[in-house]
C-alpha cells in the first residue's frame, strides 16, 4: 500500500516538474522570440519598413505622421529628430558596397552621380552616430560645398590620412556610419518613384591597415 | 489502448505549448514594439530643453563633436529651437525659409514630426503657424475675437495646426564660414511667441 503511494506520488513529482521545465522553456522562448523579433524589426527593419538599396538603408516612412509602430521605435531609440520621409530622405550605409562592414581602419572610395535632389548633403559619424574629431573640422560635404568631379559626378574619401579633393577624416572612430540625405522636390521619390542603386554613390575599400 | 491514448495526449499537449509560445511571443512583440517610444531613457525632446528656452528661438553653435546634442545630427545644416507648449494658450510661429536647403518641422514630445515646410530654390517663402490646443479647456477669446488685430498677423492668414507640447526646428544648410553671418542673421528673425488671452 505504501510503496503504491510512494510511486503515484513519484510519478505525480514526475508529471509536475516536466510541466514545469515545459514552462520554463516556453517561458523563455516567449520572451526571447518576442524581445529578439521586435528588436530585430525596430533596429535593423525590414522589407515592410526600410528600403535597401546598394550599401544604403533608409526608413520609407521616417517621421511621417503615419508611420508605423516599427519605424516610430526605430528612431525613438534612436534618439534622432528625422525629417518626414514625404520631404527628406536619409539613407544610412554602415556596409561597402561589397557587404562588408565599414571600419576606420581602411580607406574607402565613395563615388557617385549628382543625386537628383534639391539639396543633399553626405556625412561620416562613428556607429552611435557621434561625429569623428579630427583636426581639419571636416565631417560632411553638402550639395553646395562639394567640388565636383570634371564628369559633373562627385566622389568623396573617407581615410585617417588627408587625401586630395573631397576627404572625410574618419580616424579612431571604429565602425562606420555614413549618412546621404536628400531633400528631393524635383526627384522621382517624390513622384512616387523610388531610388535605383544607379542613383546612389557606391562605397568601394581601397585598402586596409 | 491507453498508451496510445497518452502519447496523442502528450502530443496535443505539445502543440498546445507551442501554440502558447507563439501567442505569447507574438503579443510580448507587440508591447514591446508600442512601448519602445515610451521608454525611450532620454528623448531629444528632454535633452533639447537644456538648450531650447520656452516660447523663443534660439540658435544652435555649429554642430561640431563637442557640441552635438543629438546623435547623427548633421554638421551640415544650422539648427534654430523653440519649445511649444500650448496648455496657455495659441503659439505663434513665423520663420522665413530663404532657399533651398531650409525647412521648419514641429515635433511632439515623442519625436513624431507633425509638420515640415521645405525652402524653394530662388523662392523665400515666409510662414506662418498658428498652433492651437488640443483642449476643450475655455481659454478666453482670442485677440482676433475682441477685434484686436495681431501684431505678426498680416494681409495672409496663418495656418492653423492644433498641437500640445513639442520643438520646432528651423534647419538652414550651413554653407561655411564665408556665409555663416548671413544665415544667423536669418535664423535669427524666425519668431515664436505665446499668443496672450
Amino acid at each position: 500500500m505504501f510503496a503504491l503511494t510512494l510511486q503515484r506520488v513519484l510519478r505525480r513529482l514526475a508529471a509536475v516538474s516536466t510541466r514545469v521545465v515545459e514552462l520554463a522553456i516556453a517561458g523563455v522562448l516567449i520572451l526571447g522570440l518576442g524581445l529578439s523579433s521586435s528588436w530585430y524589426m525596430v533596429e535593423a527593419g525590414t522589407r515592410l519598413t526600410t528600403a535597401r538599396i546598394g550599401p544604403w538603408t533608409t526608413w520609407t516612412a521616417a517621421a511621417r505622421p503615419d508611420a508605423d509602430p516599427y519605424t516610430r521605435a526605430h528612431f525613438a531609440n534612436a534618439g534622432t529628430l528625422a525629417v518626414s520621409s514625404d520631404v527628406q530622405r536619409s539613407y544610412v550605409a554602415r556596409f561597402d558596397s561589397a557587404g562588408e562592414r565599414l571600419h576606420s581602419s581602411c580607406d574607402y572610395q565613395v563615388d557617385g552621380r549628382l543625386p537628383r535632389a534639391d539639396w543633399w548633403s553626405i556625412a561620416v559619424f562613428d556607429q552611435r552616430g557621434r561625429l569623428i574629431p579630427n583636426a581639419a573640422d571636416r565631417h560632411a560635404f553638402t550639395s553646395q560645398t562639394i567640388a565636383l568631379a570634371p564628369n559633373g559626378g562627385f566622389g568623396v574619401a573617407l581615410a585617417r590620412e588627408a587625401r586630395p579633393g573631397n576627404w572625410l577624416p574618419t580616424g579612431g572612430a571604429g565602425r562606420l556610419a555614413v549618412v546621404l540625405t536628400l531633400v528631393e522636390l524635383r526627384s522621382p521619390l517624390a513622384t512616387g518613384q523610388a531610388s535605383t542603386e544607379a542613383d546612389l554613390p557606391r562605397i568601394v575599400k581601397l585598402k586596409c591597415r | 489502448m491507453p498508451i496510445v491514448a497518452r502519447r496523442t495526449s502528450a502530443f496535443e499537449r505539445r502543440v498546445q505549448l507551442g501554440l502558447i509560445i507563439l501567442i505569447g511571443a507574438g503579443i510580448l512583440h507587440i508591447v514591446a514594439t508600442l512601448a519602445a517610444p515610451m521608454m525611450t531613457a532620454s528623448t531629444p525632446y528632454a535633452r533639447l530643453a537644456a538648450v531650447a528656452p520656452l516660447h523663443t528661438f534660439v540658435v544652435l553653435p555649429p554642430v561640431t563633436p563637442q557640441s552635438q546634442p543629438l546623435p547623427f545630427l548633421g554638421p551640415d545644416a544650422r539648427y534654430g529651437l523653440c519649445r511649444y507648449d500650448t496648455s496657455n494658450g495659441p503659439i505663434d510661429i513665423v520663420a522665413q525659409l530663404p532657399g533651398k536647403g531650409w525647412s521648419l518641422s514641429l515635433y511632439t514630445r515623442q519625436g513624431d514630426n507633425t509638420y515640415t515646410a521645405v525652402g524653394q530654390d530662388g523662392q523665400s517663402t515666409v510662414l506662418r503657424l498658428q498652433l492651437t490646443p488640443v483642449t476643450e479647456r475655455f481659454l478666453g477669446l482670442t485677440p482676433e475675437a475682441r477685434g484686436q488685430i495681431s501684431e505678426t498677423r498680416t494681409n495672409e492668414a496663418p495656418l492653423s495646426l492644433p498641437a500640445t507640447s513639442g520643438i520646432a526646428i528651423l534647419r538652414a544648410p550651413d554653407r561655411g564660414i564665408a556665409y555663416r553671418r548671413e544665415t544667423e542673421a536669418a535664423m535669427r528673425r524666425a519668431s515664436c511667441a505665446a499668443r496672450p488671452f
